[in-house]
């Protein structure tokens, strides 16, 4: 049996575990559930070796045990498949599989005969139609993963973790898989598995834990759960069906619209996403990781391209092919994955602020410094943003401050679009609700704000309209009445089929 | 900060030192190395002594004014040697002793300069090849082609009245060479551009995260492609003052300054990584390496044994300015 009891883990300020549970049983498949940022992969990450928890211990038959990387883990018969696949692209199948677990002959040799043993009985068994001697880098998404599962089950784990898999397959992928999952059942090996996809959990899972923002809020078996009961505990409040959908129409009227997305499709994360944004509307966009959202926002930008639909910007279709274009245009972009989209470290908090500004123009106009300085210091007094000087790098702030920083960037610029992506990530409480008051009055200035956010909460609070997101589709469009927490919850695991809500984005478009 | 400084040992503090403000340290270090140079050869303590360093100095400071922008960028630029010789071959060739053909050579070494930049920035930014490697190619057939051009042996000097504007001493003082006056124009121009323009800034972006640099509106291509045309075109006026100094030409007779002028950018502080570093550090880096060529020179060293020791030092520097810094996440 394997246990994981009152685990802590803080990223710096950032509480992601706060004295968490688990308990596996062999030949059991766990479901392990919550929302975005509830700590299920942060468990699935101690457990894998790759991060070690501030408190808390883990046991095994008992024992306490210490995961300190990932070859303990391994040692100790856990095995992975990730989510973001651990397989190496320009490796063969076969050597990607037995990497670090070849068999050996009397001299020490991998011993090819055994290994194409173990090769075709395992592709065989996850009926993975390849060569074993094709690279991972050709293969289809789907392939890969189904590798990746293959790879974890061919170290003969006692425990086998799943982490989302189940996200790029196929129908009949999945239940190659489940009848797999079965088996190992019967051999006595425990599973603990992550999804969003829920009719799978009541499919394939025996027990299940639901995490709430880094606690284990309850554990029993599935059967004694229903659906409105898991959402129930993943958010804390129970759906609300007798409540009638409303469509608030009552601001767009009149209103010009800045934005019209019609049918985009953006190869493979988009299939067909249509949107709308008036001037002054904050329009938010809902959904689980990896839905689509930031393709979406970078297809407007012009950051990359998309295959099929039309993107009207300012009444005109848009034909950006780059941000640069786009920022020329009246755009702006707040990325939350500050390290590698927004923050310059090396340079001044000064330059950091400035960056908008300079970004647009003509290429060899002068840029007074005293200027500068202004622009800087007006919007490091206007934001509250906590710096020692203008002049220290922008990495010697904290990371809610340097967060400031990249959103002063763009609303000192004005401009008539701004598109946020998930721009709260990972900052503090404090810092988060100032940048939603700035954004709140940005919006009330006539600034059209498109903002994607993981955090149901800011959604909610924030937007006039939130379109969630649901496998590179809108499962639904929320307004009024209708921005529920769990509505919103419902919608982001795709469960809305709930014709009313479907009319009203019929009835929009 | 005395008590922390106090607990630092001494190397710790000197490469913190180094690390706050290279240029400064850089001219230290080329005090120190001519110090010992007057040490060594009491001799080579004179007026015409200075003012050949002030001139080679500016020179190299010239020659890496481009590469100063590329590095900042995120680039580099093995080319400015084999672009400086064959500027002067062009020199030599335009001007063949007469006067008064100053400006179509000016046009005709620019534009050569500008369109090996171009080309250069075309395959590093369009195809994705390494720098290094791209430079060092088309610099190759650079280098050829002075060859074929001129069979081996180019023809002419530059012309009298563009010598006497390069070596004559200003005020009749011997430390001060007249291509301080091109100095005075080149100089300035460098640090508007990266100083003062939105240009410099964009490309100070472009170098620390272009990642970043890109989804902020920056049209990264673009810039970095020009700070290659900035080089070529730097380097190619380097050339053009260094056929006057040198009055002949031969093919390659720069190519040192491809390593010299990227050592002396390294010198001044400017990182290999990219987005940090500044044009009065690769003046200081420049004066360093003049100096130390001059030193080893005093110690009697020929040529060969010279490099070696130039080799080494840079491998020592390296080390030193070995700039990787704990980032707060």
């Amino acid at each position: 049996m394997f246990e994981l009891r009152g685990v802590d883990k803080r990223f710096d300020a950032v509480v992601a575990l706060n004295n968490a549970s688990l308990s596996v049983e062999p030949g059991e498949v766990h479901a392990l559930l919550g929302s975005n940022g509830s700590g299920k992969s942060t468990m699935i990450k101690i457990l894998a070796g790759l991060v070690n928890p501030n408190a808390g211990e883990i046991l095994i038959d008992g024992n306490p045990v210490e995961i300190r990387n990932g070859y303990d883990s391994r040692k100790l018969g856990i095995a992975t498949a990730f989510q973001d696949l651990s397989l190496i692209p320009t490796m063969s199948v076969r050597d990607n599989i037995l990497l670090g677990n070849e068999p050996r002959n009397a001299l020490g040799f991998v011993d090819q005969k055994a290994s194409d043993e173990i090769i075709n009985r395992l592709l065989e068994r996850f009926q993975i139609d390849c060569d074993p001697d094709d690279y991972v880098q050709t293969l289809m998404p789907s392939t890969q993963t189904m590798l990746e599962v293959a790879k974890a089950v061919a170290l003969k784990p006692r425990l086998l973790l799943l982490d989302e898999v189940t996200a790029a397959l196929h129908y009949d992928e999945i239940q190659v898989l489940f009848s797999v999952m079965r088996e190992l059942k019967e051999e006595g090996i425990a599973m603990v598995y992550v999804t969003h996809r829920m009719n799978e959990v009541f499919e394939v899972c025996d027990r299940t834990t639901i995490m709430r923002s880094g606690e284990s809020v309850i554990t029993g078996p599935m059967d004694d759960f229903s659906l409105d009961d898991i959402v129930y505990y993943m958010t804390g409040q129970r759906p609300d069906k007798s409540k009638k959908d409303v469509v608030h129409m009552h601001s767009d009227e009149g209103r010009e619209i800045v934005l019209d997305v019609k049918n985009l499709s953006i190869f493979p994360k988009v299939h067909d996403i249509s949107l709308r944004a008036h001037k002054g509307e904050i329009v938010g966009i809902g959904g689980l990781q990896g839905q689509g959202q930031p393709e979406l926002i970078r297809a407007i930008l012009g950051a990359i391209r998309y295959e099929e639909g039309e993107i009207i910007y300012d009444g005109e279709p848009s034909t950006l092919k780059s941000p640069s274009k786009a920022v020329k245009n009246g755009m702006g972009f707040i990325s939350g994955e500050r390290n590698r989209e927004a923050i310059f470290p090396a340079r001044t908090v000064l330059e950091n602020i400035l960056a908008g500004k300079v970004a647009k123009g003509k290429t060899f106009a002068y840029m007074p410094a005293k200027a500068n300085r202004a622009f800087a210091q007006r919007a490091v007094d206007k934001y509250n943003i906590v710096i020692g000087s203008l002049n220290h790098p922008a990495s010697s702030l904290s990371g809610g401050n340097q967060q400031k920083l990249v959103v002063a960037r763009w609303i000192a610029m004005q401009p008539k679009l701004l598109l946020l992506d998930d721009p709260t990530r990972g900052v503090d409480i404090h810092s988060r609700l100032e940048i939603h008051e700035i954004l709140k009055e940005c919006a009330n200035e006539g600034m059209t704000i498109l903002i994607s956010s993981s955090e149901s909460e800011e959604l909610l609070s924030l937007c006039d309209v939130i379109y969630v997101f649901y496998e590179g589709c809108v499962s639904a469009q929320l307004t009024g009445e209708n921005k529920t927490p769990e509505k919103l919850v419902a919608a982001m695991m795709g469960m809305s089929e709930d014709q009313e809500i479907v009319s009203t984005m019929e009835a929009k478009a | 900060m005395s008590s922390t400084k106090s607990t630092l040992t001494l190397g710790q503090r000197s490469k913190l030192f180094m690390q706050k403000s290279p240029a400064r340290m850089a001219f230290l270090i080329a005090l120190v190395l001519y110090a010992i140079t007057v040490m060594i050869s009491p001799g080579s303590l004179n007026a015409s002594a200075i003012g050949s360093i002030v001139m080679l100095t500016l020179l190299l400071s010239i020659a890496s004014a481009g590469q100063t922008i590329v590095l900042i960028g995120g680039g580099m630029d093995f080319g400015v040697g084999a672009v400086m010789s064959s500027a002067a071959i062009l020199t030599t060739t335009i001007m063949n002793s007469q006067d008064g053909r100053f400006f179509p050579l000016l046009f005709a070494a620019l534009a050569m300069g500008a369109t090996v930049g171009l080309l250069n920035g075309i395959c590093t930014v369009k195809i994705g090849l390494p720098p290094l490697i791209v430079t060092m190619a088309i610099s190759n057939v650079i280098t050829r082609m002075q060859y074929v051009l001129t069979q081996g042996s180019p023809m002419g000097y530059a012309s009298p009245s563009f010598i006497k504007s390069v070596t004559s001493k200003l005020f009749g003082l011997q430390f001060l060479p007249s291509i301080i006056l091109y100095g005075l124009i080149i100089i300035p121009l460098v640090f508007y551009l990266l100083n003062h323009s939105r240009f410099g800034k964009q490309v100070y972006l472009l170098g620390n995260n272009p990642v970043a640099a890109r989804l902020n509106g920056v049209n990264i291509n673009r810039i970095q492609i020009l700070t290659y045309v900035f080089s070529g075109m730097f380097a190619a006026f380097a050339g053009m003052l260094g056929a006057a100094y040198m009055n002949a030409a031969r093919c390659q007779i720069f190519d040192e300054y491809a390593y010299n002028s990227l050592i002396a950018v390294i010198i001044g502080g400017t990182s290999f990584s990219g987005g940090v570093g500044t044009y009065t550090g690769s003046i200081a880096g420049s004066l360093v390496m003049v100096v130390l060529s001059n030193l080893l020179t005093a110690m009697g060293l020929a040529q060969p044994t010279r490099n070696v020791f130039m080799g080494l030092i840079m491998i020592v520097l390296l080390i030193f300015y070995n700039r990787e810094k704990k980032v707060r996440q």
